[in-house]
């Protein structure tokens, strides 16, 4: 079937009705949905409150790009202030398992360790703290550019993971989605904290 | 040619006189397999990266907000921005998969993807998200002026 500059016939016309009935059904279903999108989100908003330590500390450490750069995460982005850690006071109870949700293929370790090349850069844009700090941890994150919210505390033993679906809209110094970014804080079983 | 009909002896021998022309080599016949086929290659695999982005900008708007110049992204304009981007990009796609209006369908998306690279542009500056977009926007603009094409859908 060979044609030079194809019209649309009624069959071709159906096709894209039947195509268009279709995208608003699922844009009626991204709309009733935008809020709950990937797990990280959800995370930095449903975090409890902490119990923020402030002082000296040591020895710290920050897990960032490298590079001075430009701010790459955008103001006002939607998760621009919720890349926060999940909450977490040396009382609350874990919440299930990292490896259990469905990101947990998209979480890359920030502490304690070297960040690897992925989790270097799945920061990208973001800029995250942790210090030690008596009995654990603090850990801020924020948007790279942006002020950082109070540090949260975290018994010894926590893991901080990086999440970043998609490294796809990360360029140079930019994250131009911050949707599918976020911060998760794990206990050393493995399970998150809240 | 009716001639040759009338005296098949004539064009026997004419035949032997003239050397039939030679086979076309395997490199010719490539490239007339792909003069016919690559366009409908391009239109098809740049349908298949429509649909991809138009179906995740439908299914997981927040996911996209961040691109939308000039919009706060938790806002519910920056969501609506983006699911009737995905949903034009949605049908546009299956136009140039299945071969609907292609050229209208091309010249739209060469629309739609300028203006996502100059929006990239005008965010980030130059980088490579950006110069991998330009060049989906040139096999666009290839495909506008492609007359011809495979595979298409006329009724």
């Amino acid at each position: 079937m060979r044609s030079s500059a194809p019209p649309a016939g009624p069959a071709g016309l159906t096709l894209l009705a039947l195509t268009a009935v279709a995208g608003i059904v699922l844009a009626v279903h991204g709309w009733t949905g935008r809020h709950s999108g990937l797990a990280p989100g959800a995370l930095g908003t449903a975090a409890s409150p902490a119990s923020a330590t402030t002082g000296p500390a040591s020895p710290a450490r920050t897990a960032a790009p490298a590079g001075p750069g430009r701010a790459g995460r955008r103001a006002g982005s939607r998760s621009a202030a919720s890349p926060a850690p999940a909450g977490s006071s040396p009382a609350a109870s874990p919440g299930p398992l990292l490896s259990a949700q469905p990101y947990a293929s998209y979480s890359f370790k920030v502490w304690p360790g070297t960040p690897s090349s992925a989790a270097r850069a799945a920061l990208t844009g973001l800029t995250v703290r942790v210090r030690r700090q008596g009995p654990g941890i603090t850990v801020t994150a924020s948007v790279s550019g942006q002020p950082a919210p109070a540090p949260r505390f975290y018994k010894d033993g926590a893991r901080v993971y990086i999440v970043e679906a998609s490294l796809g809209d990360d360029s140079g110094n930019s994250d131009y989605s911050l949707g599918d970014d976020g911060l998760v804080v794990t206990n050393a079983q493995g399970r998150i904290l809240r | 040619m009716s001639t040759g009909r009338k005296n098949p002896p004539a064009r026997r021998a004419a035949a032997t006189d003239v050397p039939a022309p030679a086979a076309p080599a395997p490199a010719g016949r490539a490239g007339e397999l792909a003069a016919a086929w690559a366009p409908t290659a391009g239109r098809v695999l740049l349908g298949l990266v429509l649909a991809w982005f138009g179906y995740h900008e439908l299914v997981q708007p927040g996911l996209w907000t961040g691109y939308v110049p000039l919009v706060a992204a938790g806002s519910a304009l920056a969501a609506v921005a983006v699911l009737a981007h995905g949903w034009l990009l949605l049908v546009l796609a299956i136009a140039l998969i299945c071969g609907i209006a292609t050229r209208v369908a091309a010249a739209a998306a060469v629309v739609l993807l300028a203006e996502i690279v100059i929006s990239l542009i005008a965010v980030g500056g130059l980088s490579d998200l950006t110069m991998r977009d330009v060049g989906v926007l040139g096999l666009a603009v290839c495909l506008t002026g492609q007359h011809t094409q495979r595979l298409v859908l006329r009724r």
